[in-house]
C-alpha cells in the first residue's frame, strides 16, 4: 500500500508501507492494505507508519501533524496536512522547553492576538512532545 | 572644475555603493530561486484538494455550504495586500499598492466597506495612514517559507470575517510572478470559495466521508483556501526577489557608469593642474633670462 504525505513544503513522503496509524476526529485509526474507500478529518496527533509487516513497534516512524484531510482506498492513502515533522527530527529537551515558553507566553498574553498565537504554539508542540514521547518509550 | 581630492573621495564611495549592490543583487538571485522552488513544491496539495472538491461538487455538496455562497450583494469586503518588508525592489511596492488603491477607490464608489489585512512592512506603513479602511490585522518579517501556524492566522481571520458575514468577499491583492521578465499586481478571490475542476481519481468517487461531507468539505476547503494565500504569498516573494535584482543590478552599472564619469574628470583634473605647473614653470624660467 501507497501512502503519500502531502504538505505546503512538498510531498513529505511517498513509500510503499504495511500500516499507518492515523489520528481522526472518531479516534485513532489504522489502516492496512485493501482498506475501503474513506475521506475523513485528521485533528492534530501522531501519524505512525509501519513499514513491512514483521517491524516491531520500535521501528515505527512517527510524524507529528496538525490537522488535514485523508483520502483512502484500497491501495492508497493520502495524507493532506499543512505541515508534517518527522519524529527523528524532533529533539525531545527542544519540544519541552519550547512548550513551556508556548505556556508562559499564553499566561502572560494581553491581547487577543496573543492568546491565539500562543495558543497554536501550545498545540504545536504538545504533539511534537508526544511525537518525540511516543518513539522513546517504543525504543527502550 | 573640483579637485582631485574630493574627485578621489567621491568615486572611493560610488565604489563602495556599488559593492553593496551588488551584493544584494546576487543575494536577491539565489533567494529567488529557492522561493521559485519551494512555490512548486506545494503544487501537489493544491491538486488533490481540488480533485476532493471536485468531487465533492459532483455530489452537490458545495452548492449548499456557505464558504461558496456567492452573495447577491457585496456590503463589506476583505483585502489581503501583500508588499515587502524593505522595499529596494523598483516598482513593486508601488504596484502593488496601487492596484490596491484602486479597489478602495472602487468600493468607495460603490459604497462598499472595505477591511484589510497589511502583509509586509510597506503595506502596514501605507494602509496605516488611509483614513475610512478598517485594519482588521498586520504582519510583518513572514519568513521566506512560511509555516503553516504562520499562514493559519491569515486564513483564520478571513474564514471568520466571511463566515459570520461581516465580509461578502475576501480578495488578496499580490505580485504574481509570471516569467523572470514579467511580474504583475494582480487580484485574486479566495472566498467565496472557488476550485478548479480536475479529474477525479476512482479512489476518491468511491469513497465513503467520515463523519460527514459536510464536514470533510468544510476541512478541504479550509486547505484550499490557506494553499491559495500560500501561493499568493510565494509567488510575491518570488516577484519581490526577482525585482530588487533587477532594482540592484541598474544600481550596479549606475554605479560603474559614474566611477568612469567621475575617473575622468579626475584625470582632466590632474592633468590641467599639470599643465598649470609647467606653464607657470617655463613662464618662471622664461623670466629669469
Amino acid at each position: 500500500m501507497k501512502l503519500q504525505l502531502v504538505t505546503l513544503l512538498g510531498v513529505k513522503v511517498d513509500a510503499d508501507v504495511y500500516e499507518v496509524i492515523l489520528p481522526t476526529k472518531d479516534g485513532e485509526i489504522a489502516v492496512f492494505p485493501g482498506h475501503e474507500p474513506l475521506v475523513g478529518i485528521a485533528v492534530s496527533g501522531a501519524i505512525a507508519v509501519r513499514h513491512n509487516k514483521g517491524d516491531a513497534d520500535s521501528s515505527l516512524e512517527y510524524f507529528a501533524i496538525s490537522g488535514g484531510v485523508i483520502e483512502i482506498d484500497q491501495h492508497n492513502v493520502r495524507v493532506l496536512v499543512d505541515e508534517a515533522d518527522n519524529g527523528e527530527d524532533i529533539i525531545e529537551a527542544e519540544s519541552k522547553a519550547a512548550l513551556e515558553r508556548a505556556l508562559k507566553m499564553r499566561e502572560n498574553a494581553s491581547s487577543q492576538v496573543e492568546i491565539e498565537k500562543a495558543n497554536q504554539l501550545v498545540d504545536r508542540h504538545a504533539v511534537r512532545l508526544k511525537v518525540a514521547d511516543l518513539r522513546r518509550r517504543h525504543r527502550h | 572644475m573640483s579637485s582631485t581630492r574630493a574627485l578621489k573621495t567621491r568615486i572611493r564611495s560610488v565604489k563602495s555603493t556599488k559593492q553593496i549592490t551588488k551584493a544584494m543583487q546576487l543575494v536577491a538571485a539565489s533567494k529567488m530561486r529557492k522561493a521559485q522552488e519551494v512555490e512548486k513544491a506545494s503544487a501537489p496539495y493544491t491538486r488533490l484538494a481540488n480533485e476532493i472538491l471536485t468531487h465533492l461538487s459532483n455530489l452537490g455538496e458545495t452548492d449548499r455550504h456557505p464558504l461558496f455562497k456567492n452573495k447577491p450583494s457585496v456590503k463589506s469586503r476583505l483585502l489581503i495586500v501583500i508588499a515587502t518588508d524593505k522595499g529596494l525592489a523598483g516598482a513593486y511596492d508601488a504596484n502593488v499598492l496601487k492596484l490596491y488603491s484602486r479597489q478602495l477607490l472602487d468600493d468607495q464608489e460603490a459604497g462598499v466597506k472595505t477591511k484589510t489585512i497589511a502583509v509586509g512592512r510597506r503595506a502596514n506603513r501605507f494602509v496605516s495612514k488611509l483614513k475610512g479602511v478598517e485594519v482588521v490585522a498586520a504582519y510583518q518579517d513572514l519568513p521566506d517559507d512560511p509555516a503553516g501556524s504562520q499562514l493559519r492566522a491569515i486564513v483564520d481571520t478571513a474564514i471568520e470575517l466571511f463566515m459570520d458575514e461581516s465580509v461578502g468577499a475576501v480578495d488578496v491583492v499580490f505580485t504574481e510572478f509570471i516569467s523572470s521578465v514579467q511580474q504583475q499586481a494582480t487580484m485574486q478571490r479566495i472566498l467565496p470559495a472557488g476550485y478548479e475542476v480536475t479529474e477525479v481519481s476512482e479512489s476518491v468517487s468511491s469513497a465513503e466521508f467520515e463523519p460527514s461531507p459536510e464536514e470533510v468539505l468544510e476541512a478541504i476547503t479550509y486547505r484550499l483556501v490557506e494553499a491559495q494565500v500560500y501561493h499568493a504569498l510565494l509567488t510575491a516573494r518570488a516577484s519581490e526577489y526577482i525585482m530588487r535584482m533587477l532594482a540592484m543590478k541598474n544600481a550596479t552599472d549606475n554605479a560603474t557608469d559614474l566611477i568612469d564619469d567621475l575617473t575622468l574628470e579626475m584625470n582632466k583634473a590632474r592633468q590641467s593642474a599639470i599643465t598649470q605647473e609647467l606653464a607657470e614653470i617655463s613662464g618662471g624660467v622664461e623670466a629669469m633670462k
